[in-house]
Parts: structure tokens; C-alpha cells; sequence
């Protein structure tokens, strides 16, 4: 969770969403042995690349170590999960000012399609030539 | 539910149930013509789709493995979905956003009108806009498109009131909410929209056109349509004289079926159709079917494109509303002057948290992808679509090595960029930023192409037997009772999204098919 954490940086997001993609990955890699053993590698790594920890190191340093296992197929094995699965949780949708499902709520046409104010109303049909 | 036989020889087979192939069987089966429609893919409705990225793509997507080379960025990016289309009933037109610009008269005529261009393989189409303008005026009446026939347009949504507001502050003049195959008001037994979004997730209101809700039902209360989901077909046959007798297909069960024709059409978008043909080689047709000229997969085109967004500091709710009901007409123009050959349209699109995530910088991580992430609410996007240039080598062709669950070779998809493309999409990219820079953008973003969802190109129409596989009417050169009858006919691709065209095209295509069946000719 650590590694997603820095990865994928948000401070308004509580632990849900992460600890929920941590196990998405870990899904994916009980499922796939090759994923599984370039996570046990992989994370085994990232702890002896500086002196301390991965999960002691600051956040610039954190992100320093990741960034030199980028492209790598350990790293590139989390990503591809991490980045479906922490924006297709309701609770992330959420923070982000999503709301999901319209159809069962009739649609936006009576929940603000166009309730942008901050410009004025355009033209909807080309000027005759 | 009309069943035909097997051995039933008069009727016509149709590959594939979306723009093409959908329209076609609807009108062949009005003027009375027995027709069975093949789709691979399962017969999915509006209660079936869901208003969610992700699932909808795993419940829709043509996500049989294909394979990728060449130099195009979606190779890197997304090796092994090399187009993003929909293997259901209703093919594409079910994921299709619903924009209907027509080509412009020039478009038909790209050799003539860019000349020889190094690395291209322009030709003219053997029609012309004059010839096919009363079959874009039925198309459009079909389809219900805004703005056109007396259609009332879309109102603007939140996307589209950035869009336009910033288009009349750089000068663009034509801007407007359509034309656009979703309804404002109802039409033709589909209600209006309810501006609930998911236009590319199936559309569960059904406001917009597709052959799934409008086509299809239509021809099966003629009793004259036999439409076969999960029916993946394998090869093509011909007869000792080398007309097509009928089709081989997987059907459900996984069980090889022989359905006799007396015409085949190939409508299975411009991956499958030539794919099919290759794979449909035979002792007396060793290059493929219909491949006399060589020309089957070659010339494959998927538009230049790019998405432009626009991040402010107040609130747009980009994906309230119809996802493509806004285009900027400007640029599609005759116009060297700009570096480039041909034009490109601008159109509003919109993504969810889970696709912008994912397609706004593939393969993006770290604290400037979750920058960008954190201003979602805060965004406006837009699509740029423009004619890209043919090339023989961009090719669709039998992949070597990896093979499909029935076994069959999947098709590779080889792309580079012309530079001509390279130039139209920077010059797309600029312009398109200028647009959100115009009304206060904080922060502009430019995103590579997407898997292709217009593919066009690979079975091309061509006057003469030798520069393509099809005639003026979708007719394989080489096969006279075998057509194609999607994007793959398209000589070149312009810069419309091509679905008007194929399904005015497969309009004027039935009427000949019928034609030359009641003169019992084919």
C-alpha cells in the first residue's frame, strides 16, 4: 500500500481506496505466478535500494526509488492494476466529484447537464452561410 | 424468431450486424430478400449494458487477441487492442458516440485534389458526393440526426458550453451541437435523450441510433431476417467457377456450420473483413479472396486523432450529458496553407475517472498524473479527428503465431504515421488548446491516440480492378455475388466520422443488391 500510496498520491484519499487496490493486485497475483514472483522480488527490492526501508523513506525520496524501477516488469505489473482498479472505485469517484450510474436516475437532463454558469450560453447552431 | 436452413441457397449471408451489415440486412429484408445475419459477437440490450467504464468494455469490446508492428504509438501503448470496437449485435454503432458530418465533395477526390504525395497511396473514390448525396439525405432521416431534415439540435451541455464559448474567442465560426444521431426529441418509436451520458458503455436509453435498436428490430417484423449471435464465421466458399457459395462459422456450441448463400457480405469492420477474406484462401484464390490486386488489408486508415483537455479552476462535470454532442467544423477545410494535407474536425468527448486515468497519459503514475486526476471534476476534453493518409504498408494481415480459440490466425494491425498525420495532429493539439487557453484554462493536457475505433481502408473501392478490391458498389472485383459493405470499401478516409457514410453507403448497396437479384444477374 505503501508503494501505491506514492504512486498514485492524493492527499484528500483515506486508506480505503489504496488498501482496496492492494488487494486487487494481490488478487491478480494469486492468480498469475509470474505477476506473484515479481512482486515478491520486486518488493524485496525496493527495500534495499536505500539505507532504510521503503515505507521509512520520505516522500521525494520514495518516489526517487520508484522512479529508477520504473518500466520494469514488476513495477509496470502493479501499475497496469493499480490504475484501473484505485479510479474505478466508488469511493475515489466520489472524492473526485464523480457520480457514476446516471441512467437509474434519469439522466443529468434534470441534474445539472448544463449548469455551468461561469461562462455565458454559446451558439448551439452554426450561423446560416 | 425466422429461421433459415442450412442449405437454404437463395438467401443472402451478412458478416457482421453493426453500420454496415446491420442497414444492409434491414434493407434487404423491406424490399423482401431472405437474409441471415452472422455476428460473433452475443446479442447484448439495453437492459444488459451497465453505466460503468470498465465493465461495459469487458461486456462489449472485440477483446479476442490481435497483435500490432509499426511505428504508431498505440503499439506501444496498447500492444494487443489495437482498435477499441464491439463484438455484439449492433457491432460498433452500439459504442459509437453518434457524430454524422458528411464528407465534403473534395474528400472523394483526394488524388486529384492533394496530387501524389510521397509515402501515400491516394486514390479517388469511383463515386462522387453528388452520386451518394440522396443516400446521406436517407441515411440521415433514418438516423434521426440533429440539425438535419427539420431535427431539432441538442442543447449545449457543460463540455460543449466550454468548447464553444472558447472556439468563438480564437474565431471558429462553425460550432454547433451537431449533427448527432441521438435524439433531442423522440423520433421513430425511441425517446429523447436524458442527457445520462455512457454513449460509448451501449446507451441503455436507446435515444441513440444504432442497427441494435433501430435496424434490426425493423427487419425481424418482416419475417425476413434469421439473425445468428455467437456465430463467428471462419471462412468464406466458393464454387468452381469462383463465385462464394456460403460461409463456414462457429457457431454457440462451438460447432462448425455450413450456411449456403447466394450473396455474401462482409461487414466486420476494417480488422475482421479483410482478415476473413485472407483467411478464405484457396487453391484458386491462394492470396485470399477477392486479393487478385493484392490491395485486400493494405491501405488501412483510423483517422489522426488526439484528445485535447482543458483543466480550470471551477467545475465543468464534463460527462453530464451526451458524451459527442459538440463539433467544431473550422478546420475541415481545404487549406495547405497549415502545413498539411486534408482536414480535421474537433468534437467534445468525454471520459470517466477509470478511462481518463488510464488513457489521458498511458502508462502515467506519480504526482503529476495525480494532478491531473485530482482537477477531474474541473475538465474539458475534446476529440480532434482528421483524414489521415493511406499507405500500402499500413497493412492488416494474418498474424504467424498467434491464433484465436477456434484456432484461426488473429490479425495483425501494421501502422506508421505519415508525416502528414504527424503534422495535421500537432496542428490539431495547438489549436485545441488554444480553445481552453481562450476561457481561462489552468492547465492544458495532450493525449495520444486511443485504440483505433474508426477503421477504414482495407478492402478499398477503386474504378479499376487493379488499385483496390471493391467497386462503386461494394462488389469484390474478383467475386461477383461478394461484397463488403462496411468502413473497409472507404478509397480514403476523410475527416468525418465515417459512420453516416457507411450506412449510406450500405443503403445505396441494397438497392443494388436488389436490383441485380431480381434481374437474377448475381
Amino acid at each position: 500500500m505503501a508503494v501505491l500510496r506514492r504512486a498514485y498520491p492524493h492527499d484528500a484519499f483515506p486508506d480505503g481506496p489504496y488498501l482496496r487496490v492492494a488487494d486487487a493486485v494481490v488478487d491478480a497475483a494469486a492468480a498469475d505466478p509470474r505477476l506473484l514472483a515479481q512482486l515478491v522480488q520486486g518488493l524485496d527490492d525496493l527495500d534495499s535500494l536505500r539505507d532504510l526501508p521503503f515505507t521509512e523513506l520520505d516522500a521525494d525520496s520514495a518516489l526517487a526509488v520508484l522512479r529508477s524501477v520504473d518500466g520494469t516488469p514488476f513495477f509496470r505489473g502493479i501499475v497496469d492494476i493499480a490504475v484501473v482498479a484505485l479510479y474505478d472505485d466508488h469511493e475515489v469517484w466520489d472524492l473526485l466529484g464523480y457520480e457514476g450510474p446516471s441512467f437509474d436516475q434519469g439522466g443529468y437532463v434534470n441534474r445539472g447537464f448544463d449548469d455551468l454558469d461561469w461562462l455565458p450560453e454559446p451558439q448551439i447552431e452554426e450561423p446560416a452561410a | 424468431m425466422t429461421r433459415f436452413g442450412y442449405d437454404d441457397d437463395d438467401v443472402v449471408v451478412i458478416v457482421g450486424s453493426g453500420a454496415g451489415g446491420g442497414t444492409l440486412a434491414n434493407e434487404l429484408c423491406q424490399a423482401g430478400i431472405r437474409v441471415v445475419v452472422l455476428e460473433a459477437g452475443p446479442h447484448l440490450t439495453g437492459a444488459d449494458y451497465v453505466n460503468d467504464e470498465w465493465e461495459a468494455f469487458g461486456q462489449m469490446a472485440w477483446t479476442d487477441p490481435r497483435t500490432t508492428s509499426g511505428s504508431w504509438q498505440v503499439a506501444k501503448d496498447f500492444p494487443n487492442l489495437p482498435a477499441w470496437i464491439v463484438k455484439a449485435v449492433g457491432g460498433t454503432t452500439t459504442h459509437w458516440a453518434g457524430a454524422c458530418p458528411r464528407f465534403k465533395p473534395y474528400e472523394f477526390h483526394a488524388r486529384t485534389t492533394y496530387g501524389d504525395v510521397e509515402g501515400a497511396s491516394l486514390l479517388d473514390w469511383p463515386i462522387t458526393l453528388a452520386e451518394l448525396a440522396p443516400y446521406y439525405d436517407r441515411a440521415e432521416i433514418k438516423m434521426g440526426v440533429t440539425h438535419r431534415h427539420g431535427r431539432p439540435p441538442l442543447p449545449a451541455n457543460n463540455n460543449y458550453k466550454v468548447f464553444a464559448n472558447g472556439a468563438a474567442k480564437i474565431g471558429y465560426t462553425k460550432v454547433s451541437t451537431g449533427p448527432y444521431a441521438t435524439n433531442a426529441e423522440p423520433y421513430d418509436g425511441r425517446p429523447a435523450s436524458i442527457q445520462d451520458g455512457f454513449n460509448f458503455q451501449g446507451d441503455k436509453n436507446g435515444s441513440k441510433w444504432s442497427t441494435l435498436v433501430a435496424e434490426l428490430p425493423k427487419a425481424a417484423k418482416t419475417g425476413n431476417l434469421d439473425l445468428r449471435p455467437d456465430s463467428h464465421v471462419a471462412q468464406i466458399l466458393h464454387d468452381a467457377r469462383g463465385r462464394a457459395t456460403g460461409v463456414l462459422y462457429v457457431d454457440r456450441n462451438g460447432t462448425l456450420r455450413r450456411q449456403r448463400a447466394a450473396v455474401v457480405c462482409v461487414a466486420g469492420n476494417s480488422i475482421e473483413t479483410p482478415r476473413l477474406l485472407l483467411l478464405s484462401a484457396s487453391g484458386r484464390f491462394p492470396d485470399g479472396l477477392a486479393n487478385s490486386s493484392g490491395q485486400v488489408g493494405r491501405n488501412y486508415m483510423r483517422h489522426t486523432t488526439a484528445t485535447a483537455w482543458g483543466q480550470f479552476d471551477k467545475p465543468v462535470h464534463m460527462y453530464r450529458g451526451e458524451t459527442m454532442a459538440g463539433v467544431i467544423a473550422d478546420e475541415s477545410r481545404l487549406d495547405t496553407d497549415r502545413g498539411f494535407l486534408g482536414g480535421y474536425y474537433m468534437e467534445t468527448i468525454a471520459l470517466g475517472p477509470a478511462f481518463f486515468a488510464k488513457f489521458v497519459a498511458p502508462g502515467g503514475w506519480g504526482p503529476r498524473h495525480s494532478e491531473l486526476l485530482d482537477d477531474y471534476r474541473n475538465t474539458a476534453g475534446m476529440w480532434i479527428i482528421g483524414e489521415d493518409m493511406p499507405q500500402s504498408t499500413n497493412r492488416i494481415t494474418l498474424s504467424g503465431d498467434t491464433t484465436d480459440a477456434h484456432g484461426l490466425p488473429v490479425a495483425d494491425v501494421h501502422f506508421d504515421d505519415h508525416p502528414n498525420d504527424v503534422a495535421m495532429r500537432k496542428h490539431g493539439l495547438a489549436q485545441g488548446t488554444s480553445v481552453y487557453k481562450a476561457v481561462g484554462a489552468v492547465r492544458t493536457i495532450e493525449t495520444p491516440p486511443y485504440p483505433s475505433t474508426h477503421n477504414l481502408g482495407t478492402a478499398r473501392m477503386s474504378e479499376r480492378p487493379g488499385d483496390g478490391v471493391v467497386d462503386r458498389f461494394g462488389r469484390a472485383h474478383d467475386v461477383p455475388n461478394l461484397f463488403v459493405s462496411d468502413g473497409s470499401q472507404f478509397t480514403t478516409g476523410a475527416a468525418a466520422n465515417p459512420t453516416l457514410t457507411i450506412v449510406a453507403l450500405a443503403v445505396r448497396q441494397a438497392e443494388f443488391i436488389v436490383r441485380e437479384l431480381n434481374r437474377s444477374l448475381v
